[in-house]
C-alpha cells in the first residue's frame, strides 16, 4: 500500500469517529423520528449500492456476457457491502415503531390500515427483511464467494453453476427490491401505494451499483491495476448509465403522471407534499441530477467512452442516488427538508464507512477473475 | 454507359492484416479517396481510413429536440391557446399531459432522421449501379476478400498510379472499374416496375384475405361492426327474464329535480305557497311562458277569448272571472301541472320552476285588469 493511500485510510477512519460521535449525539438529542429516518436512509442507500452491483454481477452471468468478466472482480467487492447492510437493516427494525404507523396500535382503528394490519406489523416486517438478507446473502456466496474460489482452482464448472442460479438470483432479486421498498420506504405512508415503486427502486438501485462500479474501475485504472481494460470497456458502462437514467427518469415520471393524473387524494399525497414547501426545490433538483444532467453529459458517442466525463457522471449519480432516497424518505418528518448535524453525522460514517470497507475489499486478492476462462474474450471486446 | 474513363482501381488482399497494412501505404501517395470493402467490419478501420465522424449523430439530436419542442409547441397551443379546456380539474395548459406526446414525436423525428438521413442524404441512395457491385471481384469480396480501392476524385486521375501503389502495397489481384452510371432512377420502366409489384402484392394479399375468410371462418378478420354483445334500448333481449332490453326504474324512484307535490287533489294543493319573488325577471320569464303555451285557449289577457275559441270545442276557462281571482296559487300551480277539463298536463314541458313563473304572470294578468285606484296611485308613486 503506496504512502498516499495510507494516509488516505487514515483521513477516512478520522471522519468515521468523527459521523460516528455525530451519530450517538443523534440518538441522544435529535429526537427519535430523525435519528431512524436518517438511519433508514443510509440503510437503504447501502443496500441498493450493494444489491445493484450484485445484479450487475448477476446479469453477466445470466446474459453470458464477455465484455464485462475483466471488471466483474469490480462489482463483485462492492456487493459485499450487503454484509454490513445485515446488521444495518437488523438494527433499522427499531424504526419500525418509531416512523411506521402501520405498527402503532391506533393502527387496527384506521379502516384502510386494519386491512393491511398482519403484513404492516412489526414482527412479519422483521421477518420479511430478515428472509431477503438471507436471501441476498446466499446470492453473494454463490455468486461472489464462488467467483474468488476460481481464482485458486480455475474451474470453469463454476461459470456452468452461476450461469444456472443466476434466473433464481434475478427472482430473490426482484423479491428483495420490491419487499424493500415497499416495508422500508412504501411503508412510511402506508395508506399510499404505487405498484411500479419497486422498479422505481430497481432503477435508482442500478445506477447506484453502476456508478459505485464506474468510480472503482477507474480508480483502479489510475493505479494500473486493470490492464487491458480500455475505452470500449468504459464505453459500456457509460451507456448503461446513459440508458438507465432514461429508465429512472421514465419510472418516476410515469408514477408521478399517472398520479397527477387520476388526482385520487389517497395517491396524490405522496406528491403534494413532495411539490409544496421546501420540498418542491429538492424535487426540481432531484430531476436534474438525476437526469437532465447526467442524460446531457452523456448523450454523445465520444463522452460513453470519455473517462474523466464518466467519473465526473457516476460521482454526480450516486449524489443524485443519495439525494432520491432522502427525497424518498425525509418528507415524512414535518416542516420541510431538514439537513443539519445529524445528517451530516450519518453521511460522514456511512460514506466514510462504505468507502473503507469497499477499498478494503478491492485491496485483497486479484483484480480480475483470473480463473474464469472466458478473461481473454472479454479483455478483447472491442465495440 | 461507360464513357470510358476509370471511376477506381479495386486491390484486392488475402487477410484484413494486409489489407490494414496497405491502407497507410497506398494513403501517402495521395493518389485518391481511399475506400475499402470488406466481408465483415473490421476493428479501427474507420480510423486507418481517416473517415470523418458520421455527422448523423448530431442531425438525429438536433431533430429529436426539434421533435419535442414541435410537439409541446402544439399541444401548448391547442390545449391552452386555441381551444382551452379545463379537463379533469387540470389547468389547460399543463405541461404533464404534454410529456407522453412529446416523448413519441421525439422519438418520431429522431427515428426518421437516422433512418432518411444515413440512406437518402449520407448513402445518397437509391444509387443502382455501384461499379463494385457490377465488378468481377463483388464474389471475393463478399466471401473472403478485403478489397482497397482508389476512387477517382476529379479529371487528375491516374489510373496506372494507383495500380502500381496498390500492387507495391501487396495486392494479388487489380481491377479498375468504369464509371457508373449515375442517369436519373426514376425511370418509366422503373416506375412501372414498382407499380406493378404493389399491384401483385395487393391482388396476393386480397386473394389470401378472401381465402382465409372462406376457408376458415371460425375467424372472421373482420365483423364490421355488427356483432356487438350489448342490449338495445327499446328492444326486446333475451338476456333478462322478463325479455325486455330496457330495465325499469326501482320502485319509488323519483327523478332528478322533479320531488313529488306531497299533495294528492287541487283542494289540496291550496297550502302550496309560490317559492318565487314577484320579480321582474320572474314576470317576464312567466309571460314568454304564457305566451307560448297558454295563450293559444286562454287568450293573451287570460280572459278566455283567444282566436281558437271558435274552431276548438271546449270553452276555455275565463282566468278573470271572480271563481279564478280568489283562487290559491296553488290551485293554480296544481292546474298546470295535472291539467284540468279539456287542458292537457304541462308537467312535462315545464319545469317546477317555470310552472310558478305562470303562476306568478297569472297573477299579474288578474290585478292588471282589475286594478283599483290604489294600484294605480302606487303605480305613480315607482
Amino acid at each position: 500500500m503506496s504512502q498516499q493511500n495510507r494516509s488516505t485510510t487514515n483521513l477516512l477512519r478520522g471522519t468515521l469517529a468523527i459521523g460516528a460521535v455525530g451519530v450517538v449525539a443523534a440518538f441522544l438529542k435529535a429526537g427519535p423520528e430523525r435519528f431512524w429516518a436518517n438511519w433508514l436512509l443510509w440503510f437503504v442507500l447501502l443496500f441498493t449500492v450493494g444489491v445493484g452491483s450484485l445484479f450487475i454481477v448477476a446479469l453477466e452471468h445470466l446474459v453470458n456476457a464477455k465484455w464485462s468478466v475483466p471488471i466483474r472482480r469490480i462489482p463483485e467487492r462492492i456487493a459485499t457491502l450487503l454484509i454490513p447492510v445485515v446488521p444495518i437493516g437488523l438494527l433499522a427494525i427499531g424504526a419500525l415503531p418509531v416512523l411506521f404507523p402501520g405498527t402503532r396500535p391506533e393502527a387496527l382503528h384506521n379502516k384502510i390500515l386494519a386491512g393491511k394490519a398482519f403484513w404492516l406489523s412489526l414482527p412479519f416486517v422483521s421477518v420479511r427483511t430478515v428472509i431477503v438478507l438471507a436471501l441476498l446473502i446466499l446470492g453473494l456466496v454463490v455468486l461472489v464467494g464462488g467467483s474468488l474460489k476460481q481464482d485458486q482452482t480455475r474451474d470453469p464448472a463454476f461459470n456452468i453453476r452461476a450461469r444456472k442460479f443466476a434466473p433464481a438470483f434475478m427472482a430473490i432479486f426482484a423479491l428483495a427490491i420490491t419487499l424493500v421498498a415497499f416495508d422500508w420506504i412504501s411503508g412510511l405512508t402506508p395508506e399510499w401505494y404505487s405498484d411500479i415503486f419497486g422498479v422505481y427502486l430497481f432503477a435508482g438501485a442500478f445506477l447506484g451499483g453502476l456508478a459505485a462500479t464506474s468510480l472503482a474501475v477507474l480508480h483502479l485504472k489510475d493505479q494500473d491495476r486493470l490492464e487491458g481494460v480500455r475505452k470500449d470497456h468504459l464505453y459500456n458502462l457509460g451507456g448503461f448509465l446513459f440508458a438507465f437514467t432514461v429508465f429512472w427518469s421514465y419510472i418516476g415520471f410515469a408514477q408521478y403522471m399517472l398520479m397527477w393524473y387520476a388526482n385520487l387524494p389517497d395517491e396524490v399525497i405522496y406528491f403534494q407534499t413532495r411539490l409544496t414547501g421546501g420540498w418542491h426545490v429538492v424535487t426540481v433538483m432531484l430531476a436534474f441530477l438525476h437526469f437532465v444532467m447526467p442524460f446531457f453529459a452523456l448523450v454523445t458517442r465520444d463522452a460513453k467512452g470519455d473517462g474523466s466525463r464518466l467519473r465526473r457522471v457516476a460521482y454526480l449519480m450516486l449524489a443524485a442516488h443519495i439525494l432520491d432516497i432522502y427525497w424518498l424518505i425525509f418528507p415524512i418528518l414535518p416542516g420541510g427538508p431538514h439537513f443539519s448535524w445529524p445528517e451530516a453525522s450519518f453521511a460522514l460514517l456511512f460514506l466514510s464507512g462504505a468507502i473503507l470497507w469497499v477499498r478494503g475489499a478491492l485491496q485483497k486478492g486479484e483484480d480480475m477473475p483470473v480463473g474464469d476462462p472466458f478473461l481473454k474474450e472479454g479483455l478483447e471486446f472491442r465495440l | 454507359m461507360s464513357s470510358g474513363k476509370s471511376f477506381a482501381v479495386l486491390g484486392l488482399f488475402d487477410t484484413p492484416d494486409a489489407l490494414m497494412g496497405a491502407i497507410p501505404q497506398v494513403g501517402a501517395k495521395k493518389l485518391g479517396a481511399l475506400e475499402a470493402y470488406t466481408p465483415y467490419p473490421l476493428h479501427g478501420i474507420d480510423d486507418a481510413l481517416e473517415r470523418r465522424r458520421s455527422p448523423l449523430g448530431g442531425m438525429v439530436l438536433v431533430m429529436g429536440i426539434l421533435g419535442a419542442i414541435t410537439a409541446f409547441g402544439f399541444e401548448y397551443w391547442i390545449s391552452a391557446i386555441d381551444y382551452p379546456i379545463v379537463t379533469g380539474g387540470k389547468a389547460p395548459s399543463s405541461w404533464e399531459a404534454f410529456v407522453p406526446i412529446m416523448f413519441e414525436v421525439t422519438v418520431l423525428f429522431a427515428t426518421f432522421t437516422a433512418g432518411l438521413g444515413m440512406l437518402l442524404l449520407l448513402n445518397k441512395l437509391p444509387f443502382f449501379g455501384h461499379p463494385v457491385l457490377s465488378s468481377d471481384a463483388i464474389k471475393a469480396i463478399t466471401r473472403d476478400r478485403f478489397a482497397l480501392a482508389i476512387e477517382s476524385e476529379g479529371e487528375g486521375f491516374d489510373a496506372e498510379a494507383a495500380k502500381a501503389a496498390l500492387l507495391a502495397a501487396g495486392a494479388t489481384q487489380i481491377e479498375v472499374l468504369p464509371e457508373p452510371d449515375r442517369g436519373p432512377f426514376l425511370t418509366s420502366d422503373y416506375i412501372l416496375r414498382v407499380a406493378g409489384g404493389i399491384f401483385a402484392a395487393c391482388v396476393v394479399a386480397g386473394l389470401a384475405m378472401y381465402g382465409a375468410v372462406k376457408l376458415f371462418p371460425v375467424l372472421p378478420p373482420m365483423s364490421h361492426m355488427e356483432d356487438q354483445p350489448r342490449l338495445n334500448a327499446q328492444k326486446a333481449d333475451p338476456f333478462f327474464k322478463d325479455g325486455f332490453g330496457m330495465r325499469m326504474p326501482v320502485a319509488g324512484t323519483v327523478a332528478r329535480g322533479y320531488l313529488p307535490l306531497g299533495v294528492a287533489s287541487q283542494d289540496e294543493a291550496a297550502s302550496l305557497v309560490n317559492p318565487l319573488p314577484s320579480s321582474p325577471q320572474v314576470l317576464a320569464a312567466g309571460k314568454k311562458i304564457f305566451h307560448n303555451r297558454c295563450e293559444l285557449c286562454h287568450g293573451a289577457l287570460g280572459n278566455g277569448v283567444p282566436t281558437l275559441t271558435a274552431a276548438y270545442g271546449a270553452k276555455p276557462a275565463n282566468l278573470q272571472a271572480q271563481q279564478f281571482r280568489d283562487y290559491p296559487d296553488g290551485k293554480i300551480f296544481w292546474a298546470i301541472t295535472m291539467g284540468k277539463n279539456a287542458m292537457p298536463s304541462h308537467a312535462a314541458d315545464l319545469t317546477e320552476t317555470q310552472r310558478w313563473e305562470v303562476v306568478h304572470y297569472v297573477r299579474a294578468l288578474q290585478r292588471a285588469q282589475n286594478a283599483t285606484d290604489e294600484d294605480v296611485k302606487e303605480a305613480g308613486t315607482r
